[in-house]
């Protein structure tokens, strides 16, 4: 299974490279990107998955988060979403050691030490002791060491991503020294979805409620979420309308 | 160098003043928002007038709606569906943040800075209820001596640059025909 996932990584790298040659003016800076016009090939299928996302969202993700949203206490909540962000802590010091961030990696690594040994992750005490949070993950290490994108991609049930991300995720899946050292990790990562997904509920339903294009809105959302991590001065660099007397 | 020390106090008493009404209205403003947001005692058709009239006093209407379109299908298009577009588009924004307010009650609107860049100042501020909290900025220009929203971005997602990709390619699908867009924006 291993090897097979390291294939597949080695090919996406090598798409990359190619990629990065036919798309150099993507990279050329990341605030240049034009969000009305993000690289898009495989928009018919990626649509028909993204309508299939929905569907299943509907009808089988959505009752469960509910569901729990309902059952569950704040704390509960709280403590679940904690357990699952601590998991992420180690994947967090790798990253940011390959960023160049090296205090923020060891602020991951006292994070991970003092949150595990007190509670499992459950409950954030590091934040309390003035270890903050900052979140990262592999796809944003590639981001930063000038890797652009390339195609934006719909996975069935795993959502909006690209090829840059999904090849970042695949990465943490290989080299994650935590969920490597669980067992049935299959367990661990239903539950860290469906965290995540209960995470963004209120964003989905506005998405539902209120897009004149479903796909796109969340195409946007996605790319805008991701270059606000990349980017410093993000909201600054975002275009404004030019002004019409009203 | 009289002169220019008299020009430097004169700049800044400037805009210190000019940051301090900004800062008045916009926490005026915000207020009135949350006001309207969490009202329960009015029926929803009462506070969607509210709304209404919150987004036409304080929102760049026109300004956002003309910047999510492309500039060629503004000039060749003729006044009276500009004008339709501009209605649809207004009715639209307000059911957007009309949902987006609905889905969520905060009680707190804190202003944490306000910067000026290129004439448009940008609000940052904090939603709060209890220990949660968002992120919001806003970009605001003054247009005919008063303030006017372009933005608003929640946790780093722009209305502005959300809705250019969708309408961006609404128009693309249908031949840049604005009365296309016209008809599904009304639909919502």
């Amino acid at each position: 299974m291993k090897t097979l996932l390291k294939a597949i990584v080695l090919n996406l790298l090598i798409f990359f490279s190619f990629n990065n040659l036919s798309f150099a003016s993507e990279a050329d800076g990341v605030s240049s990107i034009r969000y009305d016009e993000i690289y898009d090939p495989l928009e018919p299928v990626n649509r028909s998955i993204s309508s299939f996302n929905f569907f299943i969202d509907e009808v089988a993700i959505r009752p469960i988060v509910k569901t729990y949203k309902f059952i569950a206490p704040d704390p509960v909540e709280k403590s679940i979403s904690n357990f699952f962000g601590n998991l992420k802590e180690p994947i967090q010091v790798i990253s940011f050691i390959f960023q160049g961030e090296f205090v923020k990696s060891l602020n991951s690594a006292g994070r991970f030490t003092v949150n595990t040994i007190t509670s499992l992750g459950t409950f954030d005490l590091a934040s309390r002791i003035g270890l903050t949070k900052n979140e990262t993950d592999i796809g944003l290490t590639l981001a930063k060491n000038g890797i652009s994108s390339g195609p934006y991609l719909v996975l069935p049930i795993y959502g909006p991503t690209n090829l840059r991300d999904l090849s970042g995720d695949i990465i943490e899946f290989i080299i994650d020294p935590v969920s490597n050292n669980i067992p049935n990790r299959e367990y661990v990562y239903i539950g860290d979805a469906l965290n995540e997904r209960y995470e963004v509920d209120e964003e989905i339903e506005l998405i539902r409620n209120s897009s004149s294009d479903q796909y796109e809105m969340l195409k946007s959302i996605y790319y805008q979420n991701r270059n606000s991590q990349i980017e410093e001065d993000y909201v600054q660099n975002l275009p404004t309308p030019k002004i019409y007397i009203e | 160098m009289k002169y220019l020390t008299i020009l430097f106090l004169f700049y800044s008493q400037l805009s210190h003043a000019l940051e301090e009404e900004i800062e008045n209205w916009f926490n005026q403003e915000s207020l009135k928002f949350l006001e309207i947001m969490n009202n329960s005692d009015r029926n929803n058709n009462e506070n969607f007038e509210e709304y209404i009239k919150f987004i036409t006093n304080n929102f760049a209407v026109k300004s956002i709606a003309y910047g999510l379109i492309p500039e060629s299908i503004i000039l060749k298009s003729n006044k009276s569906d500009l004008y339709d577009y501009e209605i649809s588009f207004q009715n639209y924004l307000t059911k957007t943040i009309y949902n987006l307010s609905n889905s969520s009650t905060y009680a707190e609107i804190e202003l944490i800075d306000i910067d000026l860049k290129d004439n448009i100042y940008q609000i940052n501020s904090k939603m709060k209820e209890g220990k949660n909290s968002i992120n919001l900025y806003w970009k605001v220009a003054s247009i005919n001596s008063s303030y006017k929203i372009l933005d608003v971005i929640v946790e780093n997602t722009s209305y502005f640059v959300t809705k250019k990709s969708e309408f961006s390619k609404i128009l693309r699908k249908n031949n840049g025909d604005l009365r296309k867009l016209i008809e599904i924006l009304n639909k919502i």
